[in-house]
C-alpha cells in the first residue's frame, strides 16, 4: 500500500512540476471559469420568472448550470484523463520508460489520472464557489451524499476512460468513446437543459440515449441532493443504477486495458503515436 | 534430475534467451484482407535466438542496423513480447512474470525522448526512483550517488531539454542504475559522448561488472566495435534476426582467420644484404619491402600464423644483417572483419 501511494505521489509531484512550468495556463483557466460563470448569470436573468414548474431543479437555471458544468468537468476528467495521459506519454516518448519500471497496470491507471483529478476538483469547486460568492447561488442538502454521487459517477466514467485509453494504446488516434461521451453527455445528460425536453421534442427513442449515459444519473442525483435537498431514500434509484454500471464496467475495462498493453507489446508499438 | 539441472542452470544464468522468434504482425490483417487492401508482409525481426548470459558477465551484441538488436533488448526488458520462445531474467519469465523482471533490469536506451523535457535532470530521476519504489530520502541519496559517479552535480538542476545529447545519454544510464538492478541493458551507452566521457563510461561499466558486493550483469549493444572488444567477455553477432556466432572477442577473431599482418620498421645502410638474407632464410614466405620517407628507413611487411615464431626469426636475420629495428606492429583481424564476413556470407555460422 505504501508503495502504491509512493507511486501515486510520484505522478502527482511530476505533474505538479510540469504544471508549474506552464504557470500562465493555470491562471488563464481560473479567469475563463469566472467569465463563464458571469456569462451564465446574465443569461439566467433572461429566464427569471419563466421557468416551467415541472422542472423543479431548474427554478434557478444558474444553479442548475453551475452544478452541471462543475460535475461535467469532473466527469469528463474521469473519462478522458487516462487516455490523455497515455497519449501524452506516447507522444513524449516516455511511455516505455514508465512501463519499464515495476509498476502494475492498475497503479498506472490510478496514478496517471491523479493530477487531473486534483485539478478537476479545484476547477469544479471554482464553478460552485464563484456562483456562491458573486451571484448568490445557494446549495442545500447533504454535501456528503452529493460527493458520493460525484465519486461513483466519476469511477464509472473512469471505466469508460480506461476503455478509451485502451483504444489509444492500440489504435493511437480516433477514439469513438470520446466523441460519443464528450458531445453526448453535454447534449443528452441534462447539463444545460432538462432531459425531459428531449422526450418532448425528439420522442422517446432519442430520449432513450440519455438513459444509457452514466452522467445522466450522476447529474440527476447531485442536483436532486444539492438543489432540491433530497435524501438518500429519494435518490436511491439513480445511485443503484450507477452501482450496476460500475459492477459491469470496472472488471471489463481493466481486462481490456491489460489486453491492450499486451497487444501493443506484441506489435512493438508502445512508443508509436 | 534433468529438471534440477535445468533449474540450477537457469539460476546461474542472469539472462537466458531460449528459441526466441519475433515477427511483427501486420496490424488489422483480417480487416485489410476483408477490404482487399494492400499490406506489407509481416516483419521477421528475430529467428530462433538462443543464448545465456552468466551473472556478472559483460555480454555484447553486435550487428548491422535492422539486425534485431533493439527488438531483442526490448524483449529482455519486457517491452516487447516474443512470438515464440521465451526469455528469463534471474529465472523470471519476461512475459508471465514481467513485473519481477522489471525489478531486476535497468534499461538505458538510445531514445532521447524517454525523459520529461520540462523537468530538471534531478526531478526526472526522482520521478523514476519513486516508481521503482524508493522512498523520498533513499531516492535523493541514490540520485546524489549517481550524480557523483557521472560527474553530473552541476547539471542536476538543469532542465532535460537544456542538456547536451551526451549528457542526456549519461542521465539515461544513471536512470537505469537507480534501483541497483542486477542486470543492465545498455543500448549504445557511449554513442554521443566525448572521448573522455566515453572512456569514463566504459570504466564505470567495467567496474559495475567487477563490483564485489553486487556483480552487475551487462548486456551491451553497440556499433563501436573497439568498445565491445575492450569491454565484453563474450560477444554475439546477430544478422537478419539470427545469432551467427557467440564467443569471446579473441576467439571470434581467431575463428575468422589465424593470419596476422606484421609490419617491421627498420633502418639499414645495406638493405640489399638484409633483403638477400631474408629471401634465403624464408624462401617460402611472401614479404614486401618499402622505403620509408626517402632515407635509410624501411618497412617490411609479411603475414604469419597467429603466435608462430616467424617474427622472432625475421628480427634475428635483420639484426644479423646490420639493421636496427625501429618498431614492430602486428595487425590482427578486428571484430569489423568478423562482422563483415558474416554479413557477406549468410551461411557462415559458428
Amino acid at each position: 500500500m505504501i508503495l502504491f501511494l509512493r507511486r501515486i505521489w510520484a505522478f502527482l509531484a511530476r505533474d505538479w512540476r510540469l504544471e508549474l512550468s506552464y504557470r500562465m495556463q493555470f491562471f488563464l483557466r481560473i479567469l475563463s471559469i469566472l467569465i463563464i460563470v458571469t456569462t451564465l448569470f446574465f443569461i439566467s436573468r433572461i429566464f427569471t420568472g419563466f421557468t416551467d414548474p415541472r422542472f423543479t431543479q431548474w427554478r434557478d437555471p444558474l444553479a442548475a448550470w453551475l452544478t452541471g458544468l462543475a460535475v461535467l468537468n469532473y466527469f469528463m476528467t474521469g473519462f478522458s484523463s487516462l487516455a490523455n495521459a497515455i497519449r501524452q506519454e506516447q507522444v513524449q516518448g516516455t511511455l516505455e520508460s514508465v512501463l519499464m519500471t515495476p509498476i502494475s497496470v492498475p497503479t498506472i491507471i490510478v496514478a496517471s489520472s491523479a493530477w487531473d483529478f486534483v485539478q478537476a476538483t479545484f476547477f469544479s469547486f471554482l464553478y460552485l464557489f464563484f456562483g456562491w460568492l458573486f451571484f448568490d447561488v445557494h446549495y442545500r442538502g447533504s454535501f456528503l451524499l452529493a460527493l458520493g454521487f460525484l465519486l461513483l459517477t466519476t469511477v464509472v466514467l473512469s471505466c469508460l476512460g480506461i476503455l478509451s485509453a485502451s483504444f489509444a494504446m492500440v489504435f493511437k488516434r480516433g477514439d469513438p468513446f470520446g466523441v460519443f461521451l464528450g458531445a453526448g453527455s453535454a447534449l443528452f445528460s441534462g447539463v444545460f437543459f432538462p432531459t425531459q425536453l428531449i422526450n418532448q421534442y425528439a420522442g422517446p427513442g432519442v430520449a432513450g440515449i440519455s438513459r444509457i449515459l452514466p452522467p445522466t444519473y450522476g447529474l440527476e442525483g447531485i442536483r436532486r441532493v444539492l438543489i432540491e435537498g433530497e435524501g438518500f431514500a429519494q435518490v436511491r434509484e439513480p445511485f443503484l443504477t450507477l452501482v450496476v454500471f460500475l459492477a459491469v464496467l470496472l472488471p471489463f475495462s481493466l481486462w481490456v486495458f491489460d489486453r491492450a498493453v499486451r497487444r501493443a507489446k506484441r506489435e512493438g508499438s508502445l512508443i508509436h503515436y | 534430475m534433468k529438471n534440477i539441472t535445468l533449474e540450477s542452470k537457469l539460476a546461474s544464468d542472469a539472462v537466458s534467451v531460449n528459441g526466441v522468434s519475433k515477427t511483427y504482425p501486420v496490424p488489422f490483417l483480417r480487416l485489410k484482407k476483408l477490404l482487399r487492401r494492400k499490406f506489407k508482409p509481416p516483419v521477421e525481426a528475430l529467428r530462433d535466438v538462443s543464448f545465456n548470459i552468466r551473472a556478472g558477465e559483460i555480454f555484447g551484441l553486435i550487428g548491422p542496423n535492422g539486425a534485431g538488436k533493439t527488438t531483442l533488448t526490448k524483449i529482455i526488458a519486457t517491452l516487447i513480447q516474443p512470438t515464440e520462445g521465451s526469455a528469463t531474467v534471474n529465472g523470471h519469465d519476461t512475459v508471465r512474470d514481467d513485473e519481477r523482471v522489471r525489478r531486476n533490469v535497468g534499461l538505458a536506451g538510445a531514445e532521447e525522448r524517454s525523459f520529461y523535457w520540462r523537468l530538471t535532470a534531478e526531478e526526472n530521476l526522482l520521478f523514476f526512483a519513486r516508481l521503482y519504489g524508493l522512498s523520498g530520502s533513499d531516492a535523493r541519496r541514490r540520485i546524489q550517488e549517481l550524480f557523483q559517479l557521472f560527474e553530473f552535480d552541476e547539471l542536476a538542476r538543469r532542465r532535460f531539454a537544456e542538456l547536451s545529447t551526451g549528457n542526456k545519454q549519461r542521465l539515461a544510464v544513471a536512470r537505469a542504475m537507480l534501483a541497483n538492478p542486477p542486470v543492465l541493458l545498455l543500448d549504445e551507452p557511449t554513442r554521443s559522448l566525448d572521448p573522455i566521457a566515453a572512456a569514463r563510461m566504459r570504466e564505470t561499466i567495467r567496474s559495475l561488472a567487477q563490483d564485489k558486493d553486487q556483480r552487475v550483469t551487462i548486456f551491451l549493444t553497440s556499433h563501436n566495435l573497439a568498445e565491445v572488444e575492450e569491454l565484453c567477455d563474450r560477444v554475439a553477432i546477430i544478422s537478419k534476426g539470427e545469432i551467427r556466432a557467440i564467443d569471446s572477442p579473441a576467439n571470434l577473431r581467431a575463428t575468422h582467420t589465424q593470419q596476422e599482418e606484421v609490419l617491421v620498421e627498420f633502418t639499414s645502410l645495406a638493405v640489399a644484404d638484409a633483403e638477400h638474407a631474408l629471401r634465403q632464410s624464408f624462401s617460402d614466405r611472401f614479404f614486401t619491402l618499402e622505403r620509408r620517407s626517402g632515407g635509410s628507413q624501411w618497412l617490411l611487411k609479411f603475414s604469419r600464423e597467429a603466435g608462430d615464431e616467424t617474427l622472432d626469426s625475421v628480427l634475428r636475420v635483420l639484426q644479423q644483417s646490420g639493421a636496427v629495428i625501429r618498431s614492430v606492429e602486428i595487425e590482427r583481424p578486428t571484430l569489423l572483419d568478423v562482422l563483415e564476413r558474416y554479413e557477406k556470407d549468410p551461411d557462415t555460422r559458428e
